[in-house]
This record gives structure tokens, C-alpha cells and sequence, in this order.
């Protein structure tokens, strides 16, 4: 099979007054699948209209095998370049087979009808998209998964060596949405077609691309492999929102969470709290403190721990420590040097070994000098006691110089909330 | 397996169209012999035609029987058949390009103001009064100048930039549709005796047919059908939206174009000799599409078809059943076309015609 080669070079497009794209600038050839990116408004669309030439760029030229799109005509274009839209509305009542068939219309000559040929095809393409069952039923009587089959089968049928996607999954359900990918992936890889397809779902974006583009404003942000493109730091600028990327378990593609701030109030004041916690007691308190205009500080943690990782991802100051080894006396210092400054301790619920012990002797050292400690206490004693029992001393210990013990993570909120406010 | 289905499907298809082609030249054939005459002489009760001296007349041996019975069928019935056919065949096929162009059920070759410019044309003309002193095709000429000048106006008004948006023309023409209403409406209301005229030719009738008529629109309305017969494929694809229309390699803005233009000339021709017939243009294309399906390559002729054997029909009962004086066949079309309509709107809720949005 012959490589297909596509070049978008340097294209600007403008409606009247408002420059939607510039700049945009890649290449690529036949198997190849891209994923385009990018906010509202940034252009995605835009940028695939002018793919197929329903518009058509100011500056810059589209290439299909080095000849310009616009040189092309209408059929040509047809026969290279097959569309899937968002969603679909068919309002007469043709059966599916003869809205595959009209694939073949640019291959079609205006006063000839189909040959075995055309047939033959569009029965090719409704096998691929596993429509054949579905061919005399009409477009209304099918789901939205079927009908995005049935415009794929007919741009299948035009023979593209180019198949665009504009969201197409985006008002699929979760299944359906996987399975329209996985038909695209494969068709590209089999057939050597070019797919480029928009998304707005990252993580989808990112386990079916081999490329991703990032728009941002009409410009490409970033391009590259997916974990290249998908970081936190292009997502910041882009989106303008915080996320934290792993990998995927399975796919080992990028998967991003969004973890966004949801700023509710000020009354923190600034306020800074030293969490005391482990085994991810501490990670919600730690977001409801930042979201209240607290500034938050944490230790000692051991760098496993998801409680440090959600520290870390949230840039929350964090004392580390190795795995499956005693608090050092240096962590400890510097722990102890957080506690020093801040204006509350919190001790949430996590249990306690003669690896962390340290950390308890920490709040008593905050108690010491006067900084008020909050203990989070909704699990029995005897569950998070691994030091042979002698927890309940400890914690009677900070019970006789006043700290306050609570039973969830929201009274101890309202408590440092009000304590905040005198 | 595929090909095979579409074979049967075609082969269906090819019966359906053999079909109203026979049913087409039967009904011809009967209906030249449906109709009283005036009694021979002036004396006794009028008579009918024997079925024999039709079949003879039409096979060129009308010198068996009175020369009043070949002139009654050749000069009189004939020819006001045909234009029957023609005309119905016209609005059908005119209706059927509307609603497949404008994705809309409820679109008709009147819909984007060719009816009322045709009535302001033709009130025009009976106004000045130049009907009878000129010629008896200046109302006609009136008509489809006043027909052509609105669709003209309205597709000039409806463009921006070169594109027309199917959405803009539809309601310019509703527009300019109303604005030439009150304008006919003004005209009738200062009409005084020609009142009557400009009413009756409103109502829409085919009884100016003459040889003459049918030589002028049989070119034309052929024509126009075979041109847009050869759009049908594109016609197909332009009702699936037209990006997508875009994205099958159909040149959308030169199709609309031209499917525009030769719909409304084929339903301004037929409105010019007929004045306004309704429903035929709105019904039939629906019938059809229950019948067939809505692919427009065996639609349109179907339609057009179909349309000719109502109109023909129609007329028929508008000319007989109050005879000796005839009644506009409008009236019959809306009469038999209005329940129809419902009973399929009725029949048809689930809506495998009616247009929805997904």
C-alpha cells in the first residue's frame, strides 16, 4: 500500500475580527492516529473544517500527498477524506444499507448508478463496523452507538485515506464510546488510514493516539507523544486547572485526574495547619484546609505513603522519609520545626506503629508549646494501635494537656475554622 | 447477499414506476370518456360518449362517429387532460425537490412565495384589464412573471455571501409571501367587478387548457423534471445536511441553485395556465415516500407520476359533479387532499416521514 502523506503547513484562519487559528504546523502519514485537544474555543474544530476544506485557511496550505486540498475538487476530496461528526440526524426514512451506499456517491458518476463494484464495498464497510444486521433498519430506530457505526461504515465507503473525527464519542455512553475507538484504532492500523480525531476526554485521547496536539488560542501548546504533551504543567497552562497524571494500569498511556481548587472561602486567613496523619487519613482534610484559605504543612511521611503523594501533588511542604524505616531524629527536628510555625496541629486518624510512634511524640511537643491540637478519633484505639498497646497512654497523654479530639474531619474543620476567626 | 437485496429492491422499484405508467394511460383513456355534452342540437338530454368512439377517436378513426364527438375529445378533453398531467406532474415533483431541499415535511412548490407572486401578477393583469384586450395568455404571462420576479427576489434577498442558508430563504419567503398577500389582497379589495375573475383564478382550475397551453408547458415542465432527476443522487445527500452533503464530494451551493431554479419554474409554468392548485405539491411527494422510500432517483418519478393521475383525476370530479358548471379544482384537491393528509399524519405519528431532530 502506498503512504499517505498529509501536511498541514503553517495555516491561519480568521472569521471576520477573530483569528481562531495560527500557525498550525504538522505532518503525517498513513496508520498514523492524532488526537487534537485544547479548550473550547481553541480551535479544534476549526482546525478540522479546514482539514476537509469546509473552510478554508487564510495563509498556509493543506497537502495530501503534496497536493494542495484546495486544488482538489470537491470529489477528490471526497474520495481522500471521509467525516464523522459529533451527531448525526437523518430525516427521512432511508434504510441504513442505502446511507452506506452513499459513500459512494464521489466514486459515482452522475448518470450511472452503483456497480457490483460500489456494493461490494459499502457491504465491506458495514461488515467492518459490524452494521450488516442493522441494513434495512432506518437511522431514528437505532442507538447512538449504532449511528455513529453507520456514518463511520459510510465514510469507510467513501475509501478515505483520511478519516477526521470531530468528538465523535463525546454523547456516547461509556461502552460505546470504547468500542467506536477500538473500531477506529483498528481500522487505522489495517487499513493505513490517517485518523485524526478531537476529543475532550484527555485520558481517551491519550489511549488511542499515537500523537496528541494540544491547541491553546489557535496555536498548537504542545505536540508530541502523549505522556510529552499530557503534563501537569501543559494542562495548567492550557486548561488552567491542576491535575495529577499517572499511568494508566493497563495501557500505560497517561491518565489524568483533575484535581481542581475549589477556593470556597477565606476565612483560614492564612492560617497555617500541621497535618499529622498517614495512610491517606489525611488526604481530604488536607483539600478541605486549602480550599478554606489555610496554609497547610505535613509530617513525617514515608515517600510511599498516599497521604504524601497527595501532599506532593497538592504542594503541600512534606518531611519524607524512607520506606519501612524508623523516623530519623532529623526528620523528626525538621518536623517539629514545621510544627513550631504553624497555628494548628491536626492528628487524623491512621495507625501507629513503632515506625511513626515519633510523629505522636510530636503533637505532645505541639501541646508543649501551646500550639492547640485537633485529633481526628472515629476508629477504636485497639484498630490503629500497633505498638502493643501502648497507643491509649499516648493519646490520654494529649487528652490531659487539652487537645481536642473530634469524631470526623469536618468538625475538626468547623473547630480550626472557628478558633481562626477570634 | 447485498448486491441481491438491491437488485430486488431495484427491480420493485422498476414495477412501481411500470405501473403508474400503465395506470397513467389508462386513466388518459377513461377519463376522455367520463363527462356529459351539451345535447346534440340543443334538444333532448345531454349524452355521453360511447367508451368505443373514445378508443376510435384516440386510434385516429374518429371519421366512424359525429364530428362533434372528435372535436369534444381532441380539442376540448385532450388537451385539458394532458395539461392535467403536466401541471400535476410539475407540483409534485416540484414539492417533492422543496421538501427534500429544505429537509422539511411541510414544504410545497409554494412555499417560498411563488404562489402569492403569481396571484399578484395575474390580479395584475385582470385589473388593468389587458386579460381580454391583448391576449387571452397575457394573465398567464403576468403570472409567471410575478411567480419568477418573488422567487428571484426572495433567493437575492436570502443570499449572504454567495451561500444561500436554507433556514434565511424559507423565511424570506414566508415574508415576502405575507407582503405580497396584502398587496393582492388591496388589489381585490379595489377590484369591484373584476373581483370575481381574480377570485376564480385564485381557486385554480384547468379550464384555459387548449392545445396551445400544452405545446408552451410541455417543454418546459419536461425539461425542468429531467434536470432535476439528473440532481436526484445529490437531492439524496443534501437531505442529510449539507456538511455532511459536503463531505460526500456534492457540491452543495451549485445544487441548491439549481434545484431552486428548476422547481420553481416548473411550478411557476403550471401556476401561470392553472393558478393555484393545492396540496397536490404537498401530498403526493408523502404518498410516494410511504410507497417507495425516500431515495429521490425513483421518488421523482414516481411522484410525478402520481401527481399527474391525481391532478387528472381531480379534475375530472371538479368538471362533472356539478355539471354543466364546474368547479375550481383546488377546491377538490384541498378536499380529498386535507383528510388524506391527517389520516396519514395520523397513521404515521411514530414518524418514520415527519422530520425530528435526534
Amino acid at each position: 500500500m502506498l503512504v499517505t502523506l498529509l501536511k498541514i503547513d503553517n495555516i491561519d484562519f480568521s472569521y471576520p475580527g477573530a483569528k481562531i487559528l495560527e500557525d498550525v504546523t504538522f505532518e503525517m502519514k498513513s496508520g498514523e492516529f492524532l488526537g487534537i485537544m485544547g479548550p473550547n474555543g481553541s480551535g479544534k474544530t476549526t482546525l478540522l473544517r479546514c482539514l476537509s476544506n469546509a473552510l478554508s485557511p487564510q495563509i498556509g496550505t493543506v497537502l495530501i500527498d503534496g497536493k494542495d486540498i484546495q486544488r482538489l475538487s470537491k470529489k477528490e476530496i471526497a474520495r481522500n477524506i471521509g467525516v464523522v461528526p459529533q451527531t448525526s440526524s437523518v430525516d427521512f426514512a432511508f434504510a441504513v444499507s442505502e446511507l452506506v451506499l452513499m459513500g459512494r456517491t464521489p466514486h459515482t458518476e452522475r448518470f450511472k448508478s452503483e456497480t457490483t463494484h460500489d456494493f461490494e464495498i459499502a457491504e465491506e464497510a458495514m461488515r467492518l463496523t459490524n452494521i450488516l444486521h442493522l441494513s434495512e433498519r432506518t437511522f431514528d430506530e437505532l442507538s447512538g452507538g449504532e449511528r455513529q457505526r453507520v456514518i463511520i461504515a459510510r465514510a469507510l465507503a467513501q475509501e478515505p485515506k483520511i478519516l477526521l473525527l470531530d468528538e465523535a464519542t463525546v454523547h456516547l455512553d461509556i461502552s460505546s464510546k470504547f468500542e467506536i475507538l477500538n473500531l477506529v484504532r483498528n481500522l487505522s492500523k489495517q487499513r493505513e488510514i490517517i485518523v485524526i480525531a478531537v476529543f475532550h476526554d484527555l485520558n481517551l485521547a491519550a489511549q488511542y493516539s499515537d500523537k496528541l496536539i494540544l491547541l491553546d488560542n489557535g496555536k498548537i501548546a504542545s505536540m508530541g507523544l502523549p505522556h510529552e504533551v499530557l503534563t501537569p504543567e501543559n494542562i495548567q497552562k492550557t486548561y488552567h486547572i491542576d491535575v495529577i497524571v499517572k499511568q494508566h494500569p493497563i495501557t500505560n498511556t497517561p491518565y489524568v485526574t483533575p484535581c481542581p481548587f475549589a477556593k470556597n472561602s477565606e476565612d483560614g486567613k492564612g492560617h497555617t495547619v500541621h497535618m499529622i496523619c498517614g495512610g491517606g487519613s489525611g488526604s481530604n482534610i488536607m483539600r478541605l484546609l486549602l480550599d478554606n484559605g489555610f496554609k497547610v504543612t505535613t509530617g513525617v511521611l514515608n515517600v510511599l505513603d498516599s497521604d504524601f503523594v497527595t501532599a506532593k501533588n497538592l504542594k503541600i511542604p512534606v518531611i519524607g522519609e524512607i520506606p519501612f524505616s524508623q523516623i530519623t531524629n532529623d526528620s523528626h527536628k525538621a518536623n517539629i520545626k514545621l510544627i513550631k510555625k504553624a497555628n494548628f496541629v491536626v492528628v487524623t486518624d491512621f495507625q501507629i506503629g513503632a515506625g511513626n510512634l515519633k510523629n505522636i511524640e510530636a503533637a505532645e511537643f505541639a501541646l508543649d508549646s501551646k500550639v492547640p491540637v485537633i485529633v481526628i478519633d472515629s476508629t477504636p484505639i485497639s484498630d490503629k494501635d500497633f505498638i502493643g498497646g501502648d497507643l491509649e497512654k499516648h493519646f490520654n497523654q494529649l487528652r490531659e494537656h487539652q487537645a481536642i479530639f473530634v469524631k470526623n474531619p469536618k468538625m475538626a474543620l468547623n473547630i480550626i475554622l472557628k478558633e481562626a476567626a477570634t | 447477499m447485498f448486491k441481491i437485496d438491491f437488485e430486488k429492491k431495484r427491480i420493485k422499484r422498476k414495477l412501481i414506476l411500470a405501473s403508474l405508467f400503465c395506470a397513467l394511460i389508462f386513466t388518459i383513456i377513461i377519463v376522455t370518456m367520463i363527462g356529459t355534452m351539451g345535447p346534440l342540437g340543443g334538444q333532448g338530454v345531454p349524452e355521453k360518449i360511447p367508451f368505443q368512439a373514445v378508443l376510435d377517436v384516440l386510434s385516429g378513426k374518429g371519421y366512424l362517429w359525429p364530428d362533434v364527438y372528435e372535436t369534444i375529445i381532441l380539442d376540448i378533453r385532450l388537451p385539458r387532460i394532458l395539461l392535467a398531467v403536466l401541471v400535476g406532474c410539475a407540483l409534485a415533483v416540484s414539492g417533492t425537490t422543496m421538501q427534500g431541499l429544505f429537509k422539511n415535511p411541510m414544504a410545497d412548490p409554494f412555499l417560498i412565495g411563488l404562489a402569492p407572486g403569481a396571484a399578484v401578477g395575474a390580479s395584475f393583469s385582470i385589473l388593468l384589464g389587458i386579460s381580454i384586450s391583448i391576449s387571452i395568455y397575457s394573465t398567464p404571462f403576468f403570472a409567471s412573471v410575478g411567480a419568477m420576479l418573488t422567487v428571484f427576489a426572495v433567493y437575492i434577498i436570502a443570499r449572504s455571501s454567495g451561500k444561500i442558508r436554507v433556514e434565511t430563504l424559507l423565511l424570506t419567503g414566508i415574508a415576502v409571501g405575507s407582503f405580497l398577500t396584502a398587496v393582492m389582497s388591496f388589489m381585490m379589495y379595489m377590484a369591484g367587478q373584476q373581483f370575481r375573475f381574480m377570485f376564480f383564478w385564485m381557486l385554480g382550475g384547468l379550464y384555459r387548457a387548449s392545445w396551445e397551453v400544452v405545446v408552451i408547458a410541455f417543454p418546459v415542465i419536461i425539461l425542468g423534471v429531467i434536470i432535476i432527476q439528473l440532481f436526484a443522487r445529490d437531492l439524496n445527500a443534501i437531505t442529510l445536511g449539507e456538511e455532511p452533503a459536503t463531505h460526500l464530494g456534492i457540491d452543495v451551493e451549485m445544487v441548491k441553485k439549481i434545484l431552486l431554479i428548476f422547481s420553481s419554474l416548473i411550478a411557476g409554468v403550471a401556476v401561470a395556465f392553472t393558478g393555484i392548485i393545492g396540496f397536490v405539491g404537498l401530498i403526493i411527494p408523502h404518498m410516494m415516500r410511504i410507497l417507495v422510500g425516500p431515495d429521490h432517483r425513483i421518488l421523482l418519478p414516481v411522484s410525478a407520476l402520481a401527481g399527474g393521475i391525481f391532478l387528472v383525476w381531480a379534475d375530472t370530479v371538479a368538471r362533472t359533479v356539478l355539471s354543466p358548471t364546474e368547479i375550481p379544482v383546488g377546491i377538490i384537491t384541498a378536499l380529498c387532499g386535507a383528510p388524506f393528509f391527517i389520516y396519514l399524519l395520523q397513521k404515521n405519528k411514530k414518524g418514520r416521514f415527519v422530520s425530528h431532530a435526534t
